[in-house]
Formats: C-alpha cells, sequence, structure tokens
C-alpha cells in the first residue's frame, strides 16, 4: 500500500468513526421522511368478513354492517365519515376528481386516530315507510344506530340487473389544519341495496 | 257566545302553534351557534393535541378525552339533522364544555416535551463532542504512531536484488 493510500485509509477511518460517535446527536435533529401516508377504508360483512353483504332488504328489518377506517398519515389524524344514501340517478364521489358526492350527509362519525390505528363500528340499519308503485320503490326513511333520518329516495326498476337499487356509501373526510376545516379524502365505500317487500 | 268562545279557542291554539314554531326555530338558530362553538373548540383541541404529540409528549390520556368530545360533537350534528335541537344545544355545550382545558393540558405537555428534548439533545451533543474531542486528539497521536509504524516498515524493506544477466 502506498503512503497515499494509507493517509486516506487512516482519515476515512477517523472520519467514520466521528459519524458514529455523532449518530445519536444527528439522529435527534434529522428527520427522516417517513414512508406512504395513506389511510384505508373499508366495511365488511354482519360475520366481519369481506362477504354476505345485506343486499336484498325489506322495510322494518335490521341490517348490520363494520365499517372500519385504519390510519397510516405518520400521525394524529382527526376523521369523520359521512354516511350518504343515494339511488342510482344521484351523483357518486368523483374519484378521478377527489370531489364528494353533492349528497348532504346523513348522519356523521368522528374520532381520532394515531398512526397505525384502525377504527372500527358496528352499524344497524333498517328501513321504515317503504312503498311500491308500479315500478318504482320510496324509501322514506332511514334509520342508522337509532337516529330515524328522513331520506326520501325513489327507486326505479333497474331493467338490466332486475331490481330497485340505492346505495349506501360512507365519504371518508379528513381535518386540515392549515385551512382548519375537512377536506374530502377521496376515499368512499359503499353497498348496493336492492329493495324488496316484505315477505 | 258559543262564537267568542270558539273565537278565543281559535286564537289560543294559533298562538301556541305560533310560540312553539317561534321556539323551534330560536332553538334551531341557539343549537347552530353551540355547534359552531364546539366545532370550532375541538378543532382547537386537535390541533393542540397533535402539536404536543408531534413533540414526543405522551397523549393518551388527552387523546381519550378528546375522543369523547368528538363523539359528543358527531351525537350533535346527528341530532340536529334529525331536528332535535335540544339535544344537539345539550350535545354541542357539553362537547364545548369536554373540551375545555385540552388545550391548555396539551400546551402543557407540549412545552414539557420540547423542554425534555432540549435537555436530551444537549446531554447527547455535549458527550457526542467530549467524545469526538477525545478522538480527534486520539487519532493525531494515532497518526503519529501509525505513520512511524508504516515508514519503519518500508524503510526496513531491502531492497531485491537481481542478477544480472
Amino acid at each position: 500500500m502506498s503512503f497515499e493510500n494509507f493517509k486516506l485509509l487512516y482519515m476515512l477511518s477517523c472520519i467514520g468513526l466521528g459519524l458514529i460517535v455523532l449518530s445519536p446527536t444527528l439522529a435527534m435533529v434529522i428527520q427522516v421522511p417517513g414512508g406512504e401516508r395513506f389511510s384505508e377504508l373499508w366495511i365488511l360483512g354482519p360475520g366481519h368478513m369481506a362477504e354476505d353483504y345485506p343486499f336484498n332488504v325489506a322495510a322494518n328489518e335490521v341490517y348490520k354492517v363494520y365499517l372500519g377506517i385504519g390510519n397510516h398519515m405518520i400521525g394524529l389524524e382527526y376523521y369523520k365519515v359521512n354516511v350518504k344514501f343515494r339511488n342510482q340517478t344521484e351523483p357518486v364521489p368523483d374519484a378521478f376528481n377527489g370531489t364528494p358526492s353533492t349528497l348532504d350527509s346523513l348522519l356523521e362519525y368522528r374520532f381520532l386516530l394515531r398512526d397505525k390505528e384502525i377504527w372500527e363500528k358496528e352499524i344497524l340499519f333498517s328501513f321504515e315507510d317503504v312503498s311500491f308503485e308500479g315500478n318504482m320503490c320510496r324509501v322514506s326513511k332511514l334509520v342508522i344506530d337509532g337516529y330515524a333520518l328522513d331520506v326520501d329516495k325513489v327507486a326505479v326498476w333497474d331493467e338490466e340487473s332486475g331490481g330497485l337499487y340505492c346505495q349506501l356509501f360512507f365519504e371518508l373526510w379528513l381535518y386540515d389544519a392549515a385551512v382548519s376545516s375537512f377536506q374530502y379524502h377521496n376515499r368512499f365505500v359503499g353497498i348496493w341495496l336492492n329493495m324488496t317487500r316484505n315477505l | 257566545m258559543y262564537v267568542v268562545k270558539y273565537k278565543s279557542f281559535f286564537c289560543f291554539v294559533m298562538f301556541i302553534l305560533l310560540f312553539s314554531w317561534f321556539a323551534h326555530l330560536c332553538f334551531a338558530d341557539k343549537a347552530e351557534k353551540a355547534l359552531i362553538d364546539a366545532e370550532h373548540d375541538l378543532a382547537s383541541a386537535y390541533v393542540a393535541v397533535a402539536e404536543a404529540e408531534k413533540a414526543g409528549a405522551n397523549v393518551s390520556r388527552l387523546l381519550v378525552k378528546v375522543e369523547f368530545t368528538g363523539n359528543l360533537l358527531a351525537d350533535a350534528y346527528n341530532a340536529y339533522r334529525t331536528y332535535d335541537y335540544d339535544k344537539a344545544y345539550l350535545c354541542a355545550i357539553n362537547c364545548s364544555d369536554s373540551g375545555d382545558g385540552i388545550v391548555y393540558a396539551a400546551s402543557s405537555l407540549k412545552l414539557e416535551a420540547e423542554e425534555a428534548y432540549s435537555t436530551r439533545l444537549f446531554i447527547t451533543a455535549a458527550i457526542s463532542s467530549a467524545v469526538l474531542s477525545v478522538l480527534f486528539v486520539l487519532s493525531l497521536f494515532g497518526w503519529k504512531y501509525f505513520k512511524n509504524k508504516y515508514l519503519k516498515r518500508v524503510f526496513g524493506m531491502k531492497p531485491e536484488v537481481v542478477k544480472a544477466e
């Protein structure tokens, strides 16, 4: 080994040792960027599985689903879930533009989650004042978690799929401290429901 | 006589209906104001707790309180949507009351966490600096030692004698 190489090796060893000694301080000062920031949103059937979702529904029967949210935003977040109900012609959230549905929220849930924490809620719902007329069905009341909500939706017979469809869906909103308001988090889940007559 | 009685009764009923309608409107207005205040209080509480958590404070107990407050606010909004203004107002007021003190507690925790962090940083930096200084001095001696050793080894080498052809 030449003298220059020996000198270089010695210097590098000293710098390496110096960095090792400094590493605890550097770790406290330098913030390493975390991974991808996102939130999970899911809906499960009554058996707590992604199956057996309520589909053919009738008035005065109680149905159950589980709604869950997971926080992977690397920090404490303040969430709001807006519950909405629509027929086939009404707007859904626009995933491409990241805008929520223009329908009014019927009900909401609010909660705070730390990083990697999850929130899950059992949601019980039923329908009241459901009337059928020709190829239409009018749903007047939706009861969710004990709140009787006026929905007044008309579902028209869908020739293609053979049913009177309505959708119950949940939009996820996130509090943005910079603008001091909730912003739509571009996530929603929902279940299609076929309104049927009571047997 | 009968007509007068009938008219009085009608007026009384109308008065009751108007009064209840007016009271309903007043309650709606009151509930709406309480909701706006509660929303603002909860948002402030969240921001304070989030900052405290970011500063490294243990906010578990505060989070339980904020969570409870958030549920109250959601209940208030849900009651408002179902025209139960009385319940909406009560829940919103409870939410504001419950949120009271969260901002102050979170700010105190944040301050404590920041102070603890500064102390920790100072101690770590002081130890690192001391060790680094020792390392620097040792490296100078080390360089002298290794250089001498290296040169001794180089100068101690015998030149290779190659037979002349």
